[in-house]
Order: C-alpha cells, then sequence, then structure tokens
C-alpha cells in the first residue's frame, strides 16, 4: 500500500504544490501540461458528477480508480483541491486530505506571510512538513507495493 | 479568550502595508531577491522604526494593564521576569524560554519558536525577511519598560527561524 504523488490546486487551476514518492510512469507531457490537464479533469468530473447524480449530492466526486491507482479527491468551500494518488488497497482517505488542508496548508502557508497566495508554494517548511505526514501515513510504505 | 490568529494576520497585514510604501522597485512583500540599494534602505528604515513605534505605543498600554501588583516591581529584574512571563503569556500565549543577564543592564530574552516566525521556516529560508517581522515586538518590549519606568533599547536577531533573541539594553544613568 502506498502513497504515488500529491497535487494541491487552488480555485483558479494554479498548481500550488506537487510532490511525489512512488511514480513508476510519467505523464509524457510537460509538468506545467500535466497540472492544467489534471485540474481540466477534475473540474469537468465534478460537474458531470453534480449532474448525472440520480440522488440528491452530498459531497460530490470523492474519488475514482482504475485497476492499478484510485485518485483521491478533496475539495474546500474556498475552493482548494488536494488531490492525491494511492495504490488500490487504501480505503476514503478524507480525514487525510482534509488535515493536509487544515493543518499543513492553513497553518504553513495562509499564515506565512512571506507566501503569497494563488502562486506556487516556495516555502521549504510546508514542503518537509508535507513530506513527513505523508510518510507517517499508515497507508505508505517506503518500497512501492 | 481571542483567537491569536487574528493578531497573527493583523501584524502580517501591517508589515505587509508598510513594505508597500517601499521606495524599492521590488513587487511588494512577496519572497524575492531584494538588493540592498542606498534608496531603499532608509525607505526599510523608516518602515521597521514605524513598526517599532506601533509596537512602542501598545507595549506602553498593555505595560499599564497587565502587572497585577506594582509591589512586587523591586528591582529591575523582577521586571525583565514580568516581561517575559506575563507579558509573553498575554500576547503570545507561551512563555519565553530563556532570559540571561550580565547583571549589568544587559539582558538576553530567547525564545525558541516564536509565534510570529513558526510558520515560516524552520532553518535558514526567508532569514533577511525575519527582521520585518520582529520590529513590532521590539517596540512592544520597550514600551512595557517604558511605563514601568525602564529606559531601554531593544534590539532582535534571528540566526535560523524560529528561534530568536531579544536584546535589551537598559543604560545606567
Amino acid at each position: 500500500m502506498t502513497v504515488h504523488n500529491l497535487y494541491l490546486f487552488d480555485r483558479n487551476g494554479v498548481c500550488l504544490h506537487y510532490s511525489e514518492w512512488h511514480r513508476k510512469k510519467q505523464a509524457g507531457i510537460p509538468k506545467v501540461e500535466e497540472y492544467k490537464l489534471m485540474y481540466g479533469m477534475l473540474f469537468s468530473i465534478r460537474s458531470f458528477v453534480s449532474k448525472m447524480s440520480p440522488l440528491d449530492m452530498k459531497d460530490g466526486f470523492l474519488a475514482f480508480q482504475t485497476s492499478r491507482y484510485k485518485l483521491h479527491y478533496y475539495e474546500t468551500p474556498t475552493g482548494i483541491k488536494v488531490v492525491m494518488n494511492t495504490d488500490l488497497g487504501v480505503g476514503p482517505i478524507r480525514d487525510v486530505l482534509h488535515h493536509i488542508y487544515s493543518a499543513l496548508y492553513v497553518e504553513l502557508v495562509v499564515k506565512n506571510p512571506l507566501c503569497p497566495l494563488g502562486q506556487t508554494v516556495q516555502s521549504e517548511l510546508f514542503r518537509s512538513r508535507l513530506d513527513s505526514y505523508v510518510r507517517s501515513l499508515p497507508f505508505f510504505s517506503a518500497r512501492a507495493g | 479568550m481571542a483567537d491569536t490568529v487574528l493578531f497573527e494576520f493583523l501584524h502580517t497585514e501591517m508589515v505587509a502595508e508598510l513594505w508597500a510604501h517601499d521606495p524599492d522597485p521590488g513587487p511588494g512583500v512577496s519572497a524575492g531577491s531584494r538588493g540592498e540599494e542606498a534608496g531603499s534602505t532608509t525607505g526599510q528604515k523608516m518602515s521597521l522604526s514605524v513598526l517599532e513605534g506601533m509596537g512602542f505605543r501598545v507595549g506602553q498600554a498593555l505595560g499599564e494593564r497587565l502587572p497585577r501588583e506594582t509591589l512586587a516591581f523591586r528591582e529591575e529584574l523582577d521586571v525583565l521576569k514580568f516581561l517575559c512571563k506575563d507579558l509573553w503569556v498575554a500576547v503570545f500565549q507561551k512563555q519565553m524560554d530563556s532570559l540571561r543577564t550580565n547583571h549589568q543592564g544587559t539582558y538576553v530574552l530567547q525564545d525558541n519558536s516564536f509565534p510570529l516566525l513558526l510558520p515560516m521556516a524552520s532553518g535558514l529560508q526567508y532569514l533577511e525577511e525575519a527582521p520585518k517581522f520582529l520590529a513590532f515586538t521590539c517596540g512592544l518590549l520597550r514600551g512595557a519598560l517604558c511605563t514601568l519606568g525602564i529606559e531601554s533599547v531593544v534590539t532582535a536577531s534571528v540566526a535560523a527561524l524560529p528561534v530568536c533573541k531579544f536584546q535589551v539594553v537598559i543604560p545606567k544613568s
């Protein structure tokens, strides 16, 4: 069980942060294109899910999975989107993604006077705390499973 | 108890607002290499002294309001201990981590996890920008000392975030 990578987007589609831990195959396109593709896809899926839902929507789009990986999605009312790709053995991790938002992003980026909002995060402290948090998760193993 | 973030956000904006009037052609407060041209340094010094002045007036008011028993301040060291304990707890919800003195009017107050610097970095990133965020607090200390009858000069230094040292020098009359 492991975490492959993590994206953090803001309300305007700017990729605030990207980290990867175990990724065996790259997308084959430049990183900037990859972020745009990811954001565009999420935007479309969210509106698709709400339109086509046969019942009243509660939380909206949560995750999708393929035969090799699972993509987990968490969005805040302010439009910050946390996207994590893990392998298939991982169940719902909404609380983990929420922790990344509240205890890491809000504490270390929003409260940091030298991190301008709306741009890629430069803070080393954020990067290292996020990395150690993800590595400490119970479903993260150093060996790519 | 009021939420501490209110003061933190206000302080961030104060620093940003005063820096925005800087003649430096750089983009405001965003982290970026900032050349130390002669023109911009005088602007920066002005901003630092404005921040320090604001802290001074707040410190004066807090110095009036906070102490419970005036008789407790028998000597200078008691006043410094009051700053490290009561003033720091009232403003930052924690005590100062260490107080050292040479018993000749110089005191060094060290905070190992200063709340205004804590979310910024844990090490050397943003080191050049750190002094801006200490100016208000230097004034705070100087103002509180002034109300309690002690003239002083307060400076701050940062070797690695979030540890910072405030140096209080009380000239002998």
